[in-house]
C-alpha cells in the first residue's frame, strides 16, 4: 500500500495555510488510488483507497474550522459516503482473508463450513463492489476531487479575515 | 461515538496552538475509557476507545513534528494500542456473524429434514439428520468460533497488559508535556 506523502508543518504557521495545503494533497491521493478498486482479485487497492479516505476525512475534521463552512459540509459529506462505500467492498475482503487463513490451517473436515462462510462472503463482497462502483460513479459526477481542491483554497482566501470563530463540527466514528 | 468538542480553534493562529488544543482533548477522550474498557465484556467501549486512538494517531500524524520529540513517539504508541483494539473489534464483529451463519443453516436443516420425513409419519426419524444437507459443516463453524473466542481473549489480554504498560511508562503526562514544547525554534514574539 502506497504511504501517504509527508508533509512538512511548521508549528508557528498559521493553521489555514497548513490546512490547505494538507486537505489538497491527501484530496489528490485519494483518486491517485481509485484506479482498478473495483478489481476484487486485488484487495490491497481498495484497501490503499479507503485508507487514503480515512486520512483525507481525517484532516477535513481537523481543520474544519478554516475552510467555507457550506462547501466544507457538502464535501465532508460527500467524502463520508465514499468512506462507508470503500468500507462495505473492504469489510467482506478482510473477513474473507481471515477466513482462508483460518481454513488453510485446520482440517479437511473443518474447513467444509468455512468455505461455506466464505462463499456467503463473496456475495457480500460482489454486493459491496456495486455499491462502491456507484459511490465512485458519483463523486466522479459531482466533481468531488475538484471540489476539494476548491475547498482547499477558500482556507488561504479566509486567512486575512479569519480570526472570526467558527463553529466547530462534529467528527463521527 | 460522536467526538468531543474543541474549543478555541483560530485559523490565524499558529498550527503549534491550535493542534496542542487538538490533541489535548484526544487524549482525555482516549484515557476517560479506562477503566471501563477494562472489563472485557464492555465492547462498546473497547470500540469507542478504538475511534479515539484513531483520532488522537490521526492529529499527531498530521502535526506530530511541530511538538517536542515525545509526539513522534506517542504516534507509534497509538498506532499499536489502535491497531490492537481494530483486532479486538474484527473478533467482535467476526463471532456473532459466524453464530448467526450457523443458526441459519441449522434453521434450513430442520426444514430439510422435516421436508424428507414421510408423510403421516408420528415422530420424525432421527436417521434423517445423517442427511441434513449442512451436515458437514459444522464442524468448521464451531471450530471458528471456538478460535475467534480463544483469540479475542488473548487480544484483550494483551491490551490489558499494553494500557498498563503506558501508564507504567507516563504515557499520558509525557505526550502532554510533548505539545506544550514547539519544535525546531523558539517561540516568536
Amino acid at each position: 500500500m502506497a504511504k501517504a506523502a509527508e508533509i512538512a508543518v511548521d508549528p508557528f504557521e498559521s493553521f489555514a495555510a497548513a490546512g490547505a495545503r494538507i486537505v489538497a494533497v491527501r484530496g489528490h491521493e485519494l483518486f491517485e488510488h481509485a484506479e482498478g478498486v473495483l478489481d476484487t482479485s486485488d484487495i490491497e487497492r481498495v484497501h490503499a483507497m479507503r485508507v487514503a479516505s480515512r486520512r483525507l476525512r481525517a484532516v477535513l475534521e481537523i481543520f474544519a474550522v478554516c475552510f467555507e463552512q457550506d462547501a466544507f459540509r457538502d464535501v465532508l459529506t460527500d467524502v463520508k459516503k465514499l468512506a462507508d462505500a470503500l468500507g462495505e467492498r473492504r469489510d467482506p475482503d478482510v473477513h474473507i482473508d481471515a477466513m482462508d487463513a483460518f481454513a488453510a490451517a485446520v482440517g479437511a473436515q473443518q474447513r467444509r463450513g468455512v468455505q461455506t462462510l466464505t462463499n456467503r462472503l463473496r456475495e457480500r463482497q460482489a454486493a459491496g463492489n456495486e455499491i462502491l462502483a456507484s459511490a465512485l460513479q458519483a463523486a466522479e459526477h459531482s466533481d468531488l476531487a475538484g471540489r476539494l481542491q476548491a475547498l482547499a483554497q477558500t482556507a488561504l482566501e479566509s486567512e486575512p479575515a479569519a480570526s472570526e470563530p467558527v463553529e466547530d463540527p462534529e467528527p463521527e466514528a | 461515538m460522536k467526538a468531543r468538542k474543541v474549543k478555541g480553534l483560530e485559523p490565524a493562529s499558529t498550527v503549534g496552538d491550535n493542534a496542542e488544543r487538538i490533541v489535548r482533548t484526544r487524549l482525555a477522550e482516549l484515557c476517560s475509557f479506562m477503566p471501563r474498557a477494562g472489563d472485557p465484556q464492555e465492547v462498546e467501549a473497547l470500540h469507542d476507545m478504538r475511534i479515539a486512538a484513531k483520532r488522537l494517531r490521526y492529529i499527531l500524524e498530521v502535526t506530530g513534528s511541530c511538538f517536542g520529540p515525545y509526539a513522534e513517539t506517542a504516534v507509534k504508541v497509538v498506532k499499536e494500542l489502535q491497531d490492537l483494539l481494530g483486532e479486538l473489534h474484527d473478533c467482535d464483529v467476526q463471532l456473532p456473524e459466524v453464530a448467526s451463519f450457523s443458526r441459519e443453516l441449522m434453521l434450513a436443516d430442520a426444514q430439510a429434514v422435516l421436508v424428507r420425513s414421510p408423510k403421516r409419519a408420528a415422530d420424525l426419524d432421527p436417521k434423517l439428520v445423517s442427511r441434513a444437507p449442512h451436515r458437514a459443516d459444522y464442524a468448521g463453524l464451531a471450530a471458528l468460533e471456538v478460535f475467534l473466542r480463544a483469540r479475542r481473549d488473548l487480544l484483550f489480554m494483551t491490551f490489558e497488559s499494553q494500557w498498563q504498560e503506558l501508564e507504567r511508562k507516563g504515557f499520558r503526562a509525557r505526550l502532554e508535556y510533548a505539545v506544550s514544547e514547539r519544535a525546531g525554534a523558539l517561540r516568536p514574539d
